[in-house]
Formats: C-alpha cells, sequence, structure tokens
C-alpha cells in the first residue's frame, strides 16, 4: 500500500468513525442519562436516511429534506418516549430489549410497506460533489470531508453543551444520581424526553447525512446499530468520550481490515472488541 | 416428589403430550402441518434452553441463535457428504462441540453481565454470521446442504426413519420431552437450587461460598448445546444450514416467545413457541407486513402481561403466583 492510498483510507476510516460516533453518542447518552437500552437506535438512523431520501426527491433540495426529516425525527423521538419508554424507567433491561425490539419490527415493516425492498439512493448534491485534489493522482469527494466535518461540528457542540450549559449540568447530574436530581426540583421526566428526542436526533442525523454515499436497504439499521454497540462496549456505556475515541479506533480498524485483511474484514472489529474487553471488560473510558 | 410443580403445568403437559402422541393419526398424509409441528418443536427446544438462561439464571443473552446455527453447522461440516451417518453419536458430537465453544464464549462475555452481556452476546453472535455468511468453505450466505440424512440405529435396533415426517416429528417430539424433564431435573437439584439462589441474590450467594462464575458458567454451556441440538434438527428437516440461523432476530424472537410463555417456567417456552408460531402464520395469510403487527403485539405484551402465558394458566387455575 502506498502512502496516497493510505492516506485516503485513513480519511475514509475517520469519516466512517465519525459517522459512527454520532450514532453511537445518541446510545450512550440515552444510556447513560436514563438507563435506557435503546435497540431501536439503528432503526432511527434507517428512518433518518429513507425520510431524506423521500424528500430530496419530493422538493428536489437536499438541504430542504434534512431539516424536514431532522424535525420528523425529533417529534418521533418525543412520541416514543412519551408514550412507551416512559414505561419502562422502573423495569429490567429484558423488558427494555423486549420493547425496542418491538419497535424495530415495527420500523422495519413501515420502511418495506412504505418504500419496498429494492436498493435506493441519491446523487450527492451539486454544492458538495466535486473532489479534492490530495496529491498528483489522488483525490478525494468533497461530500466526505463535509460528513467529518458535520460530524465533528456535533461533537464539539454536544461537548459544549453537556459542560456548558444549563442543559448539560441537568445530564451529567442525570449520570450520576437520577434519585438526588428528582430531589433537587428537576423536572426528570422533561429532561428525558429532551435526551431521548436528542439521542434520536443524531442517530437520523446520521442516516441523513449517509444518504449521498450509501444506498439504502432493509435492514441497514440493524447493521449499523450491531457497530454501535462494539463502539459502545469498546468505549464504555455511558461514556461519550469514550465513544468519540472508540468510534474512531473502530472506523480506521475496520477501513484498514478490508484493505488489508479482506478475508476477515467483517470480523475484525468483533475481535478487536473480544481482545479488548479480556483486557478491560468495563470498556476503555468508564466512568 | 413429582418434578412438575403447580397444577396448571401439570395439566398443560399431560394435555400437551398425549395431543402431541395422537395428533399424527388425525392428520394422516397431512405432512404440510407434521412438517409444521415438527418446526414448532424444534423451536421450542431452543426457546426451553434460552428460557432456563434468561429466565433462570438470569443471564440475558442476545446471541443465543449463534448456538442455535452451531449446531447445523457443526454437523454439515462433520458429516461426510454421500453417506449416512448415525444420528445418536453425531448428536454426542454436536452437543460436545458446541459445549466445548460454549465454555470459551462464556468465558469472555460472563465477565460482563446486564446490559453489557447484552451488547456482547449479540455483538458475538453477528461475529459467527459474519464468519459463515463470508466464508467460501461453508457456503457463504447460501451455507451448506444435508444430501443425506443420518440412519438412527442404536444396538442393532432401528425404529426411525428420518426421511418419514411422522418419524421425524416423533423424534422431535420425544426430543422435546427429554428437553423438559432434563431442565425440571435441574432445576429441582442442589445445582438448581444454587442457581435460583444466584439469581435472587448473587451477592449472598458468594458470602455462602459459592463460585458463581462457575455455576453461571455451567448453566451457560449446558443451555447453549442444547440449543445447538435444536439447530442440529432444523438441519436434518430442512436439509440446510444458512448464516441467518444465527442472525440477530432469532436470538430476539426466542425471547419473545419465553416471554410470552411465561420466563423461568420451562414449560413456559412450548406455549411460547406454539402461540407465537400460530399467531404468526396467520397473521402471514392476511398481510405481508406481518412483522407490524407482531411488533406492536410485542410491545403491548411488555406493557400489559408480566408473567407470561404460564403465569395467566397458573391464575387460572388458582394457583399462587410465583
Amino acid at each position: 500500500m502506498d502512502t496516497s492510498l493510505f492516506l485516503v483510507q485513513l480519511l475514509n476510516g475517520v469519516q466512517y468513525g465519525l459517522l459512527l460516533f454520532l450514532i453511537a453518542s445518541g446510545l450512550t447518552l440515552v444510556f447513560g442519562v436514563m438507563g435506557i437500552l435503546n435497540l431501536a437506535h439503528g432503526s432511527m438512523y434507517m428512518i433518518g436516511a429513507y425520510l431524506a431520501y423521500y424528500f430530496t426527491t419530493l422538493t428536489d433540495s437536499f438541504l430542504l429534506a434534512f431539516i424536514i426529516s431532522g424535525s420528523i425525527a425529533l417529534v418521533i423521538g418525543i412520541i416514543i418516549e412519551r408514550f412507551l419508554i416512559i414505561h419502562l424507567y422502573k423495569r429490567d433491561h429484558l423488558d427494555q430489549v423486549l420493547l425496542t425490539v418491538g419497535l424495530i419490527f415495527i420500523f422495519n415493516a413501515t420502511q418495506s410497506f412504505v418504500w419496498g425492498n429494492d436498493p435506493l439512493g441519491i446523487e450527492v448534491p451539486e454544492l458538495l460533489s466535486g473532489s479534492i485534489r490530495l496529491t498528483d493522482i489522488v483525490e478525494y469527494p468533497v461530500y466526505r470531508l463535509f460528513i467529518s466535518l458535520l460530524c465533528l461540528l456535533v461533537a464539539a457542540t454536544m461537548y459544549f453543551t453537556i459542560n456548558k450549559t444549563r442543559l448539560g449540568m441537568m445530564i451529567r447530574a442525570g449520570e450520576s444520581d437520577r434519585a438526588m436530581v428528582e430531589n433537587l426540583g428537576v423536572d426528570i421526566s422533561k429532561l428525558f424526553t429532551i435526551v431521548f428526542a436528542i439521542g434520536v436526533f443524531l442517530a437520523s442525523l446520521a442516516g441523513i447525512v449517509s444518504v449521498p454515499i450509501v444506498s439504502l436497504v432493509p435492514g441497514m439499521g440493524e447493521h449499523v446499530l450491531i457497530s454501535c454497540f462494539v463502539v459502545v462496549v469498546i468505549g464504555g456505556l455511558g461514556s461519550i468520550k469514550g465513544a468519540f475515541v472508540a468510534a474512531l479506533i473502530v472506523g480506521i480498524a475496520d477501513t484498514y481490515a478490508s484493505v488489508l485483511l479482506p478475508q476477515i474484514s467483517s470480523m475484525s472489529i468483533y475481535l478487536l472488541m473480544a481482545l479488548i474487553l479480556l483486557v478491560k471488560p468495563q470498556g476503555l473510558f468508564k466512568n | 416428589m413429582s418434578i412438575l410443580s403447580n397444577k396448571s403445568e401439570k395439566i398443560f403437559i399431560y394435555l400437551f403430550f398425549a395431543i402431541g402422541l395422537f395428533i399424527p393419526l388425525f392428520l394422516e398424509g397431512n405432512t404440510f402441518f407434521i412438517n409444521k409441528f415438527s418446526t414448532i418443536i424444534i423451536l421450542a427446544i431452543f426457546v426451553m434452553s434460552l428460557d432456563y438462561l434468561v429466565g433462570r439464571t438470569g443471564l440475558i443473552t442476545l446471541g443465543h441463535a449463534m448456538f442455535y446455527g452451531l449446531g447445523g453447522y457443526i454437523f454439515t461440516i462433520l458429516a461426510p457428504e454421500y453417506e449416512a451417518v448415525n444420528f445418536w453419536v453425531y448428536t454426542f458430537y454436536v452437543m460436545l462441540i458446541s459445549g466445548f465453544i460454549a465454555l470459551i464464549v462464556g468465558l469472555i462475555v460472563l465477565r460482563t453481565s446486564g446490559i453489557y452481556m447484552i451488547m456482547i452476546t449479540l455483538a458475538l453472535a453477528q461475529m459467527s454470521f459474519y464468519f459463515f455468511a463470508d466464508s467460501i468453505e461453508y457456503g457463504g450466505q447460501d451455507g451448506l446442504f444435508v444430501y443425506i440424512k443420518p440412519e438412527t440405529s442404536i444396538f442393532g435396533l432401528n425404529f426411525l426413519d428420518l426421511e418419514n415426517e411422522t418419524h421425524f416429528y416423533y423424534l422431535c417430539l420425544l426430543s422435546l420431552f427429554n428437553c423438559f424433564v432434563f431442565f425440571k431435573i435441574i432445576m429441582n437439584s442442589s445445582f438448581g437450587r444454587v442457581i435460583d439462589a444466584l439469581k435472587e441474590n448473587p451477592d449472598r450467594a458468594t458470602a455462602l461460598g459459592y463460585n458463581i462464575f462457575h455455576f453461571r458458567l455451567i448453566a451457560y454451556v449446558l443451555a447453549s448445546s442444547l440449543a445447538a441440538y435444536a439447530g442440529y434438527l432444523f438441519a436434518l428437516q430442512f436439509g440446510f444450514v444458512n448464516p441467518s440461523m444465527m442472525s440477530w432476530d432469532v436470538s430476539a424472537t426466542a425471547l419473545v416467545m419465553a416471554l410470552l410463555g411465561g420466563l423461568g417456567t420451562i414449560y413456559g417456552a412450548i406455549i411460547g413457541s406454539f402461540v407465537y408460531e400460530g399467531l404468526h402464520y396467520f397473521i402471514e395469510h392476511l398481510t405481508e407486513y406481518w412483522m407490524f403487527f407482531m411488533g406492536a403485539l410485542i410491545i403491548a405484551l411488555v406493557l400489559t402481561l408480566k408473567n407470561g402465558m404460564a403465569g395467566f394458566l397458573n391464575t387460572l387455575s388458582g394457583g399462587k403466583r410465583s
């Protein structure tokens, strides 16, 4: 592998890792604050992608589709939390698993009912469709750089929100002692709704921005969900910092494995996870 | 002392196996339903092994289908392609090898618990899914085929012809019965008492001097190798194995069936499998989008039915809630 190819793969790995972070951060945030493992998180990624596809073909504008799909995702998040997740706070893990599996079934059936089972996709939007020259012979698509930048922006916003704002203060407090936060007069049910909606929004945001570069197929949500599990397990459940580091490790490892070790590429991240678990059963950044 | 723990269980088990024994007589020639029943009985064995793990030991796994698939693969990989092997010998091989794999997997996953264990078992099952889906040697996505079914002679006696649907049905029914009795004996043994204790209160069980890791590992290996046995029967019935047997939704659906029947009741696994598959069969005939209704059903179930069908039957027959 020469240097330029190495560089392109590195950029691809980072881009994939950042996208994984976007999804995994929502999963880990919801778990950290609310203690809920949302298996339907990957379905939100899928729904985001299909909505963006639908509205792009409808309005001819990716930006407009971006805004509409994002808003719909927020509303879906609020509805799911208010009507279903709300019953789970005093239940055990098993009930969480089963209820969110039920949601996956519903989302998958809806997807195949509305959009069918054929692969779908859209063109990269005009404004971001070019390539950047890295070296004399190697070019890199602008759109992928755009995804990376957007994800970094979201990561920075999350860091700021969690560490510097009042909402962030409540989130951090909720992570360390839920009962105490409630006793101090914080409206915990409102906080939970906001956090869950943010989580759903993050997953669907990842779905929306990846529409131009992936093909939309049934089951895409579960595939992403399981990669996110690997990220979250490696990073330490509930830790957003851990999710960031682990997502980059997984993204880069996965990309290089598919170039260097194609025979085991789809197993590579799981092997990585098993290895890390043997050394640190709680993940790299357990708080 | 009877191994059946309450009245509703007693009634259900006697009724189920009595009907099960005679039903092929009434379905004379209707191989579709005999095959369907065999399939559901195989599923019930799988669900029962999961029910023991989740309901009795409190270890929640979303990767149980890995062993279901492995059972099928171990048989198809080991058995010579064009030669009938002995069913009982290969039952031993399948359970031994899958038990050994479960021992190694268990050493990794049982280091964790709760949510972590759910995610790790799921990820490992997915890993073995990709291992078989990507391997050219083991047929990739298409999987492997079973060309010759095993013969079942034991000490020179040969009662069962596996090519015959009714014979195969009786083999499945017998397996389910053995499986049920096995789990009930385990539950009533001192081993089972320790398992119950460490589910109730792991700290106290540790304080009493029990190494809970060892007990969990034994339970995990037992349940996993029985899941593999179910997968082996599946491979024999359908004549193939493929990676989709290990897919996450097989594990998830089995969990739903265990819950539907009543977690930890063991006989509930039979109820859960039959009720779920019955509903599935019914809704599938009404609409192509049956998953929508199954999803809604699962959610309704979680929100309403806390002790499953077994708990419901038990209340009906005047028993106490356990």
